[in-house]
């Protein structure tokens, strides 16, 4: 699991659902929810929660132009890539964090990662979750 | 005026296969419902029942149902388990070999009701075996006899510790519909022990989780076994069976409340703390899942 930590700067409701901003370091990521028959206390404008999102779900680009619906956009270094058969783990760092996008070992090769490639890492809001800080 | 709660506030000092441990229990019980009380093997379960019953006493503490006063510590109360109306039935049950199952269910009642035998009978499926002996008998209704007999005396509290444990699932299953129709018709309070998640969900009411001698949780099983500190809305708790690595990944596989086979592929951070036979919940957002229609 990817975590990063960030405050809750805006909640878009449309009937149940919901649509968070969440401030990481001055980095607006954005986290799509389906709400619950109660709001959660945790889950207010103003308050800190962890943003959680799997390996699988980062996607990776290199020299991205023009327009993409992703949005959560990371700006990030390679830092190592763990190459298996099918699938390569790939760590980045992300300002002060170390996130993982877990990646066909194809797109590996196509994108050409090495490291200390700078890398965008993409993922969609819906697959953003959201926990109570521990 | 009556009032319909178990109260029980006790203290007891228990020799586990783990040493010495202090169960301490605070919690009421409304009248009526099926309360599961779950946990592991050895965290105190059975001795709360035990204590419920009159067979086992608390070193302090107080036990009410309703109004009457079942054990006191402070007034030297205990009333015998014979005067608190209540029938319990555990694991290793034994029902009377040389009586038809009827005689079974009858020799549990102080005063003879044979409409209320029939009633049984009926409840639990065996009015065509009335007449059989046990050794005629299946170890489902053996299970059903057992349940009757606890019942024919039309008890105002039934005590199960895991009776079912020893029954394949299907049969399990039946079981778990009928102690739930019993506990209804009958207007009785049913507790059962069990370390089974999905007869927990099934029968109970209100679930109580002990871990080693305290009451962690304790409240309708949705709201006790799901997670509220996550957004996730798609919530399966589960046993892990296996972690096997592939390629750079783990492929873990989890067995859900209703045995299911759920596989999720974990990274190293995930099972830091995590491994075969602990408990989990499997959680993925509500945008993730696809339906398709049962054949």
């Amino acid at each position: 699991m990817n975590r990063l930590q960030g405050k809750i700067s805006c909640i878009q409701q449309s009937g149940a659902i919901l649509l968070v901003d969440i401030n990481v370091d001055e980095h607006v990521f954005s986290a799509m929810l389906i709400e619950s028959a109660t709001r959660q206390e945790w889950l207010m404008e103003g308050n800190t929660v962890e943003l959680v999102f799997k390996e699988t779900e980062v996607a990776l680009a290199k020299n991205l132009s023009g327009l993409i619906s992703m949005r959560n956009r990371m700006k990030c270094t390679v830092r190592h890539i763990e190459r298996g058969e099918l699938l390569s783990k790939v760590s980045l760092q992300f300002l002060k964090y170390v996130i993982t996008s877990a990646i066909t070992t194809r797109s590996v090769d196509s994108l050409e990662l090495k490291i200390f490639d700078e890398v965008e890492a993409l993922v969609k809001a819906n697959e953003v979750s959201l926990m109570k800080k521990q | 005026m009556e009032n319909g709660l178990i109260f029980i506030d006790i203290e007891k000092q228990m020799l586990t296969a783990n040493g010495p441990m202090k169960l301490v229990v605070q919690t009421t019980i409304q009248l009526g419902e099926l309360v599961a009380v779950f946990g592991e093997s050895g965290v105190g379960k059975t001795t709360l029942l035990r204590i419920l019953a009159g067979l086992s006493a608390p070193d302090k503490g107080m036990v009410s149902f309703g109004n009457t006063v079942w054990f006191d510590s402070e007034k030297q109360i205990n009333i015998a388990p014979q005067q608190r109306n209540i029938s319990f039935m555990f694991q290793d049950f034994a029902i009377f070999p040389n009586m038809t199952v009827e005689q079974n269910i009858q020799f549990a009642q102080p005063e003879k009701n044979h409409s209320f035998v029939a009633e049984l009978l009926e409840v639990f499926g065996l009015t065509e075996f009335r007449k059989y002996r046990p050794n005629g008998l299946s170890g489902g209704q053996k299970q059903r006899v057992a349940l009757a007999r606890a019942l024919a005396r039309k008890p105002k509290l039934l005590l199960l510790d895991e009776p079912l444990s020893a029954l394949d699932s299907e049969m399990r299953n039946a079981l778990q519909n009928e102690i739930a129709k019993a506990n209804q018709r009958l207007g009785l309070t049913t507790i059962i022990v069990s370390h089974d998640l999905n007869e927990v969900f099934r029968l109970a009411s209100v679930v109580i989780c002990i871990e080693n001698g305290l009451v962690t949780r304790s409240g309708k099983p949705e709201d006790v076994f799901s997670d509220n500190s996550i957004s996730g809305k798609v919530q399966i708790t589960g046993q892990i069976a296996r972690i096997q690595k592939q390629d750079t990944v783990y492929v873990v596989t989890v067995i859900s409340g209703n045995n299911q086979i759920i596989k999720v592929i974990a990274f190293e951070n995930d099972l830091e703390n995590l491994g075969v036979g602990d408990r989990v919940m499997v959680f993925s957002k509500a945008f993730n899942p696809i339906l398709s229609r049962l054949r």
